[in-house]
């Protein structure tokens, strides 16, 4: 696999080979560099026509294949699973059992393990996926754990701790060779495989979402993703390829146990090798594995029977010592420059062809009617009222500003809008597509009715490129890559954005993440726009191109609500004016007939002072 | 650039791998694989198990070799199923090894025989218990020592034979309970023990497997004390040895005999860690260990002088001898055979025929179809005075067995 | 009947010892954020240097137990200071995989320096056991219940009336917040990551007496600190100390009503299912998926 995927950090020069065919993609370097290098671990114990080579070269495929699949809900989706094994023990037993109760091809198994793993690891995802970081890994050895132990119990079905002997049947349809050779075979298919799985993943719309979910979770709901759901497809997809191993594996061991198929130790080290070789990245477990089994085995044969526990300690060292000063690992550190070095080879350097972005989804419906409607919302937080019966409309095409005093409770109004928070009571309907009213439960599902939120607090994917952030709104129309890739272009000019596309988000300034927040906004192509205060933080000259912008959205027949303190841009910009005070709505009206009642002149009274400061 | 790196490494792979394949074999020697854990958590047993085979082939190349050419051997380390099939996998076709020798644990046997088999080398298993080594019907793998069924049998047998008498009451009227550590080992002697005390009408009133991990067995002694509990039989490591029988002080329980399977049983450390006189009185069936009588096991003391000339300690355990017993074996039976060819290696393992009380180990040597030794048998000992000596059979007893357990 | 109590009581006395296993980490996630995978491997150094002080000096394990927690506590706060520092803005994942990475290297450098063999100390008065109203209560046990409520009453103590206590607290509940107040964070959290480890030295000296110590011994203790902690709401210590005991009494009660090999799978299955649905704990004490 070639490294060019491999970082989040975008290089310069960010060629994909999108839109080639595939034969000149050969003669791209990165591409003929991976599969030279790939194939080598097939050339050299073949040439070499050692069973020992062939072994060894096995257990590298396998534990990259392991490490590979694992990455992809590890690296990827950041759940970092250390209870791993239980799917490849799974794949083992199941196969096994099949084989020695049915008689059935451990090919059959393979798929049937496969599929039993992505089941049960359905079930061991859903539930504990609302756990975070370290609870998360805790939860997946409590599994491992729990499997382990219940598999030894009932050793009338698994064999127990005695372990489980595959018979042994000769040939292909048993999984079983003479010919060590075959093996290799296999190992190899299994790890290309994972592969290529691994590859489709990160540059497609599941790999950005998985990517998003991992950086921000909030912001990704905004953008319509549906955490759960892509972490469930990651989970389900790691645990089948792993179990797919898992079976190969044990037909190659001939013998299955307990402590050896659902081995803690072995789940530690399938993620020490993705974590070494480059966490989120394609080719980083591989190359993890490539560096750390040779260097294990030739540590083992050097020190083991004279130190015994040195190995090990050094092992558990380098792990520290690579936390401590290549977090990114090896590919993360050192892909971008070995990129840069493979695209000096002949055919290298090429940079894609644009692809015209598709055309903006066309908003259909009457000028004027209600699209949303928000009814007696009512918010508490523990004593605190944050909402007290708000009810709002919304008509097509219109902008409407909300404005109140800091902490008033616009933004709490707002994280209902867009399903961040439930309110206690009252409801919220919104026109969808389809012209029928829908009470969305979920972020994500208010996100696919055409909710586009921005956040106060700015949310950036911090470790993904500015067009990479776009991208990941306009997956919520667009599935293709190369045309998320092209809206997200367009988007990224109009907001002024298309000179700094390749940086890094998280090194914007305050203006520019505002703008970003709207850019990847907008990318979702709402029908319905809630701006959370975009104009703090802009030049002079910034909030009137912002001001003239978010016309020009409305005049593309999107509605607009914002909250905003910037008085004269709203005042300017909006429509009709909703006035929030306390959590409740104290006025409402054209801006100039709202900024002359009472009520609101006093409710602003310290405000303005503040603003004057502030801003 | 990466390409270069994995050459690099791929060259290194073999160039280290070639101190592995040792110097090219030369003329008038024979090449054998040692293939035992020499790293890992088994290390320290796998280790004192390679010493005997160590010593059975100096002293075997020091009486001029097999058919005058010398033993040269290969060492594989093996400390996990996928790493014994590796080495198994290296012996046999980088190094080309006559046969192997090993292997201590018995889920290294089991996969490593595996490998052996369908490349046609002769493996001689010198250690692990598991019976299905010796029953998948393999023609290659031949074993010395007893299996875990002859542990399970040796001790269900002492229960009618041996304690029963000494307590002077009926077989059936002793309640025995079998506990048990839940890995392969505990869990396949235990296997054993509850079909035999079955078939021999032993009432057997509590199983209780735990895990070897267990920080508190109290609930596994409070089950026994309740259940009424006169024997216990056990199948346990040293850790969950030592908890048992301080836990056991602890609650006040008091069983008439308890017995163990090896293990934790044997070693000093667990007779150190519980105190001699608690320990006073524990049973104990295990290979042969160095507290009996020479009579019964000709070259028992020479093998512990030879141990001590050369690692200048005691024997460790009895893996060591029991390797050095069943290594000996063998190189008599290729020498038979006049080849190395396992067919005939086969042949000459077959005609094997040397009763029991002519080994170092005291058993004797004949092979089933199987490969398996239907001569090995595990000894009863028992911990008298701090040392572990052995009580049955009689002819290799050095002394009398007593009753009870613990100070009491 | 007889048996229920007398399973009871030993619930509680194995409690305790989890509990005074737990507070370490249950202090050090609470203030520091950090779950430390490496929890086990400080109790087998504080168990090693234990046995060490006896063999050598032959000191008794609970008098060892000075020394033994100004020595962990040193660990701890060398861990905090070079390895935890200097991760402490990266992701979550970096801190497991350098605990963990700390963990492996810890377990095998005692099986370089000690070998595989079990040591234990001689034995003292500790092992034995006293008779009350017919059920029997190790000694070494009581101690432990003891020095568990004592360890919790002082760090109660010592939180709410010291001034490092406070600065600890208000740490703990704001970062940022008590940066700006000028509080140390840096120098607070090392400071509470050898106060934890200083808790598993005080554990290791009262542990050491009744099991013999292996390279392994943390991973004997580890994962069921781990469930105490989640159970206890992962922050709170008292929630740690009643999550501890309601551990023992799940351990030897189904150890002795269920199997004694499924002890374990009853209490991780508690708690999986305690961090799925009560993710603050059984007394919602704390938070698990902010």
């Amino acid at each position: 696999m070639s490294l060019h995927d491999s970082s989040l950090k975008a290089t310069p020069t960010a060629p994909t080979p999108g839109g080639l065919s595939v034969l000149s993609r050969l003669t791209d370097p990165r591409v003929y560099c991976a599969l030279i290098a790939l194939s080598l671990l097939v050339i050299i114990p073949a040439w070499s026509g050692s069973t020992f080579m062939v072994h060894v070269f096995v257990t590298i495929c396998v534990f990259g294949a392991l490490s590979t699949a694992w990455n992809i809900l590890g690296g990827y989706a950041g759940q970092l699973s250390l209870g791993h094994t239980v799917f490849y023990g799974l794949g083992g037993y199941t196969a096994a059992l099949l084989l020695t109760h049915f008689g059935l091809s451990p090919w059959i198994g393979m798929i049937a393990g496969a599929a039993l793993a992505a089941l049960v690891s359905l079930g061991i995802g859903y539930p504990c996926f609302r756990l975070r970081g370290p609870f998360f890994s805790l939860a997946t050895i409590a599994f491992l754990e729990v499997v382990r132990l219940l598999s030894i119990h009932f050793n009338g079905v698994t064999g127990g701790s005695a372990g489980l002997v595959v018979p042994l049947q000769i040939g292909w349809p048993w999984m079983i060779f003479r010919d060590k050779i075959n093996y290799l075979y296999i190992a190899f298919g299994l790890l290309v495989l994972s592969l290529a799985v691994s590859y489709a993943i990160r540059h497609s719309r599941l790999g950005y979402s998985l990517t998003a979910v991992r950086e921000r979770d909030s912001a990704a709901q905004a953008a319509g993703i549906n955490i759960n759901g892509v972490k469930l497809w990651a989970m389900a997809i790691s645990a089948a390829l792993t179990a797919l191993v898992g079976t190969f594996h044990a037909m190659y061991m001939t013998f299955l146990e307990p402590a050896t198929l659902f081995s803690l130790a072995t789940a530690i080290e399938i993620a020490m090798f993705a974590l070494i070789g480059g966490l989120g990245t394609v080719a980083g477990p591989l190359l993890g594995t490539v560096l750390v089994v040779p260097l294990a085995e030739l540590a083992r044969g050097w020190l083991g029977a004279s130190a015994n526990g040195l190995h090990g300690f050094v092992y558990g060292s380098v792990l520290v010592i690579i936390t401590l000063t290549l977090p990114g690992g090896l590919v993360g550190t050192f892909g971008p420059f070995v990129v840069r070095l493979i695209d000096r080879l002949p055919g290298g350097g090429r940079t894609r062809a644009d692809v015209v972005a598709p055309a903006t989804k066309i908003i259909t419906g009457t000028p004027g009617e209600v699209v949303l409607k928000a009814q007696n919302l009512v918010k508490r937080f523990g004593g605190l009222t944050a909402t007290d019966n708000v009810s709002l409309t919304l008509k097509r095409g219109e902008i409407l500003g909300v404005i109140g005093p800091n902490g008033a409770g616009k933004t709490t109004v707002f994280a209902q809008l867009s399903g961040f928070l439930t309110p206690n009571a009252g409801t919220i309907e919104i026109l969808g597509p389809d012209g029928k009213w829908h009470q969305p439960s979920a972020p994500d599902a208010f996100a696919r009715l055409g909710i586009g939120r921005t956040f106060q607090i700015v949310q950036p994917f911090g470790k993904l490129s500015v067009l990479e952030n776009i991208m990941i709104g306009a997956f919520l129309r667009h599935r293709s890559v190369d045309d998320a890739r092209a809206v997200a272009l367009r988007v990224a000019r109009l907001m002024g954005l298309d000179d700094v596309k390749d940086v890094e988000a998280g090194t914007l300034p305050i203006g520019g993440l505002k703008r970003l927040e709207v850019a990847r906004t907008l990318a979702t192509e709402p029908s319905i726009l809630l701006l959370d205060e975009v104009m703090a933080g802009q030049s002079q000259s910034d909030t009137l191109k912002m001001v003239e912008l978010i016309r020009a959205i409305r005049d593309t027949g999107v509605t607009v609500i914002a909250i905003e303190h910037n008085m004269q841009a709203i005042m300017s910009l909006s429509d009709r004016i909703v006035v929030i005070d306390s959590g409740k709505v104290i006025a409402e009206g054209k801006p100039d007939a709202v900024v002359r009642e009472r009520r609101v002149i006093e409710a602003y009274l310290g405000e303005d002072f503040v603003d004057a400061q502030g801003l | 650039m990466k390409s270069f790196a994995r050459a690099a490494l791929a060259a290194a792979l073999l160039v280290a791998a070639s101190p592995f394949a040792g110097p090219a074999a030369a003329q008038g020697t024979i090449k054998f694989g040692a293939l035992y854990p020499f790293s890992g958590g088994l290390a320290l047993l796998g280790d004192e198990s390679f010493r005997g085979f160590e010593l059975a082939v100096e002293e075997r190349n020091a009486a001029g070799g097999i058919d005058g050419k010398k033993i040269e051997y290969i060492k594989g380390d093996a400390v996990d199923p996928n790493q014994a099939v590796g080495e198994a996998r290296r012996l046999t076709s980088v190094d080309k090894v006559s046969a192997i020798f090993g292997t201590y644990s018995s889920s290294l046997s089991l996969a490593a025989t595996q490998v052996t088999e369908l490349a046609g080398v002769p493996y001689f298993e010198l250690g692990a218990v598991s019976d299905p080594i010796t029953e998948r019907g393999f023609k290659y793998v031949f074993r010395t020592n007893a299996t875990a069924r002859d542990f399970a049998v040796r001790m269900v047998d002492s229960v009618i034979e041996a304690i029963a008498p000494a307590l002077g009451v009926k077989p059936a009227d002793l309640k025995v309970g079998i506990i048990h550590e839940d890995s392969l080992y505990g869990q396949t002697v235990s296997g054993y023990q509850k079909t035999r005390a079955k078939e021999k009408g032993l009432n057997v009133v509590e199983v209780l497997p735990y895990s070897a991990k267990s920080v508190d067995l109290t609930p596994v002694i409070l089950r026994l004390k309740s259940a009424g509990v006169d024997v216990v039989l056990q199948t346990s490591y040293q850790n969950d040895t030592v908890l048992f029988f301080r836990q056991m002080k602890d609650q006040g329980y008091k069983p008439k005999a308890v017995m163990g399977a090896g293990g934790g049983y044997s070693t000093r450390d667990t007779m150190m860690a519980v105190g001699a006189e608690n320990m006073e009185g524990a049973l104990d069936v295990d290979f042969t260990q160095y507290n009996t009588n020479p009579k019964a096991t000709p070259g028992l003391t020479e093998f512990v002088g030879k141990y001590k000339a050369k690692y200048g300690i005691d024997p460790r355990s009895g893996h060591s001898l029991a390797n050095y017993m069943g290594a000996k074996v063998f190189f008599d039976a290729i020498a038979a055979a006049k080849s190395t060819d396992a067919d005939k290696v086969r042949a000459a393992v077959m005609k094997v025929d040397i009763p029991v009380g002519e080994t170092a180990t005291g058993w004797g040597a004949k092979f089933s179809e199987q490969g398996q030794n239907t001569r090995a048998q595990p000894f009863l000992m028992q911990w008298q005075g701090g040392n572990l000596v052995t009580v049955f059979p009689e002819a290799a007893a050095v002394a009398k067995m007593k009753v009870g357990v613990g100070a009491n | 009947m007889d048996v229920l109590i007398q399973l009871v009581l030993n619930g509680i006395l194995l409690g305790s010892m989890y509990a005074i296993i737990s507070v370490g980490l249950t202090l050090i996630f609470g203030i520091v954020r950090v779950v430390n995978f490496a929890h086990g491997e400080f109790l087998m150094v504080g168990m090693y240097a234990a046995y060490l002080l006896a063999a050598k000096f032959g000191l008794h394990p609970y008098a060892s137990a000075i020394p033994v927690v100004l020595l962990l506590f040193a660990l701890g706060a060398l861990v905090q200071r070079f390895l935890i520092q200097p991760l402490l803005s990266a992701d979550e994942h970096i801190q497991i995989f350098a605990t963990v990475g700390l963990s492996t290297a810890l377990v095998n450098l005692a099986l370089l320096l000690f070998g595989a063999d079990l040591y234990s100390v001689p034995p003292s008065a500790a092992q034995g056991s006293v008779q009350v109203a017919g059920f029997t209560l190790v000694k070494g046990q009581i101690v432990m219940f003891v020095c568990a409520l004592a360890l919790v009453a002082g760090l109660h103590l010592f939180m709410q009336s010291t001034a490092l206590g406070r600065a600890i607290r208000a740490t703990a509940q704001n970062r940022n917040a008590a940066l700006l107040m000028g509080v140390k964070v840096d120098k607070i959290y090392v400071i509470a990551f050898g106060m934890g480890a200083a808790c598993v030295g005080l554990a290791s000296a009262l542990v050491m007496p009744l099991y013999p110590v292996t390279p392994t011994i943390g991973t004997y203790f580890v994962l069921t600190a781990f469930v105490v902690v989640v159970l206890g709401g992962m922050r709170s210590m008292y929630g740690a100390f009643f999550g501890a005991m309601i551990i023992g009494l799940v351990d030897s009660l189904s150890g002795y009503y269920i199997a004694p090999d499924l002890k374990e799978v009853v209490y991780f299955a508690l708690f999986l299912l305690i961090l799925i649905f009560k993710p603050t704990g059984l007394f919602g004490l704390g938070r698990g998926t902010e």
